[in-house]
């Protein structure tokens, strides 16, 4: 007997409004996979549906030893239930003082949520959903508003995660973990780019770095900062 | 020329800045001040102490376009037409004209099929495009966007860009986290803990920045 495989499968699932629509098959297994799209293309619909916090009109999702399911959605405010930071951190459930202290939010502790900008909103966000593991962890545009530092922060976290599925739903170009697999949106359908490097020659979403770099004969290994980087220094001997 | 001069207002203080007409974009880390600076340059803040002039006026006496970083803050109608012909309702500005401007500004976007819709029914990024065009829709000759980019595709961006810079806008000062959109600008500020620390084109500040996560890993490529 193998150990079971964590997994989620997506059969034709469709979501349909009015002249749009969006139809998802593939199967998601543990790794970090990167689902990237145009805007309105339905990123944020989709993962709303592997949350199954959105109804779909068609086909069905399978999951395999998942058990615990996080959606992160792009907009940290429509998470708010504290009415301080304090008791922001402490509805999650997490050790307060000690998350505070690592993103440098102890002085706003009794501060309003709201009265936060929104970087650091999203830093106190992240850091709640990023204490906990999740067999599923669905992350909607998690970059959106972090500085170039704590985006470089944030991707050395999902690196650390050794367990479950993490999918991240982004249009971010340029601060990216490493990934295990690539996925996007072209016209209302999901497509399964494949796995890095290779993903990279049937991505229409590729970022023009990578794209630059392989035209100049350097193929990045994957689609992280470190990865570019090293990629750029062999261009310049 | 935007000019300011010994400006104080909360953790942020500037003691002398000029900024020339073009685009001028402003990079730092969280809570560094850039977005009080913006709001003190659409005069939605108004400075503690000290100037902040644009062409020798006050921001609020200034035809201006704003985008906040908050999507969902832009927006005041419950769908995209009436939000985006709002600045030029405002204005009293003749049926007709509100038509073919709000229009021709959505096809710049490339928002036209978005026109109908319910706001709220729309993705992050949809609603800051709806936000830009509304920014724009007036002409206005400033024009502030506070991370604008945060919730945009590389294809919907190079759009923009270019409605940006067809816009007649004298000044566009903005925000951004996306080192490679900065590249693309007249004159680049750096902002950490409330005050200004590099100041210039992105040819004499980002040498300054190698080694930290705002260097753009492209630049490498030139």
């Amino acid at each position: 007997m193998g150990v079971p495989m964590i997994k989620i499968i997506l059969n034709q699932i469709h979501a349909i409004r009015d002249q749009w629509s969006l139809s998802a098959s593939g199967t998601f297994n543990e790794g970090v996979h990167l689902v990237s799209g145009d805007v309105g293309s339905g990123k944020s619909t989709l993962a709303l549906m592997m949350a199954e916090l959105l109804p779909w009109s068609g086909g069905d999702i399978e999951k395999e030893e998942i058990t615990t399911i996080m959606l992160s959605l792009q907009f940290p405010e429509l998470h708010l239930t504290g009415l301080s930071v304090a008791e922001e951190c402490a509805s999650w459930g997490v050790a307060t003082d000690k998350i505070l202290e690592a993103i440098g939010l102890t002085e706003k502790k009794e501060a309003s949520p709201l009265s936060l900008s929104r970087g650091e909103l999203k830093r106190l966000h992240l850091a709640c959903v990023l204490a906990k593991d999740y067999d599923l962890l669905l992350l909607d545009e998690p970059f959106s508003s972090l500085d170039c530092e704590e985006k470089v922060k944030l991707c050395a976290r999902i690196g650390q995660k050794s367990k479950g599925i993490c999918v991240i739903f982004t249009h971010e170009q340029n601060i990216l973990p490493r990934v295990s697999r690539i996925w996007e949106i072209v016209d209302g359908t999901l497509v399964d780019c494949g796995v890095p490097p290779e993903a990279f020659s049937h991505w229409s979403h590729v970022p023009p770095l990578i794209e630059r770099l392989m035209a100049l004969g350097s193929k990045p290994e994957n689609i992280s900062l470190d990865d570019l980087r090293e990629a750029v220094c062999r261009i310049q001997g | 020329m935007i000019t300011a001069e010994f400006l104080c207002y909360r953790n942020l203080a500037i003691d002398a800045l000029t900024i020339k007409p073009g685009i001028t974009t402003i990079i730092g880390p969280n809570g560094s001040g850039k977005t009080t600076f913006v709001k003190l340059c659409a005069g939605i803040a108004i400075p503690d102490s000290g100037t902040l002039l644009i062409d020798d006026a006050p921001p609020r006496e200034t035809e201006l376009g704003w985008v906040n970083e908050f999507p969902d803050r832009n927006i005041l109608f419950v769908n995209v037409f009436d939000e985006i012909a709002s600045p030029l309702r405002f204005r009293r500005t003749p049926c007709d004209e509100i038509d073919s401007n709000v229009r021709a500004c959505a096809d710049a976007m490339g928002i036209t099929h978005l026109l109908k819709r319910a706001v709220r029914e729309l993705s992050g990024g949809e609603k800051v495009l709806v936000s830009l065009a509304a920014a724009l829709v007036h002409h206005p000759k400033v024009l502030v966007l506070d991370e604008y980019d945060s919730h945009l595709d590389a294809r919907s961006l190079a759009k923009i860009e270019q409605g940006i810079r067809t816009s007649g806008a004298d000044y566009v000062i903005r925000c951004t986290q996306q080192m490679d959109a900065a590249i693309h600008s007249d004159y680049l500020l750096f902002f950490d803990s409330g005050r200004i620390t590099l100041a210039g084109t992105p040819d004499y500040v980002f040498p300054f920045l190698k080694g930290t996560a705002y260097y753009p890993v492209i630049w490498g490529c030139r």
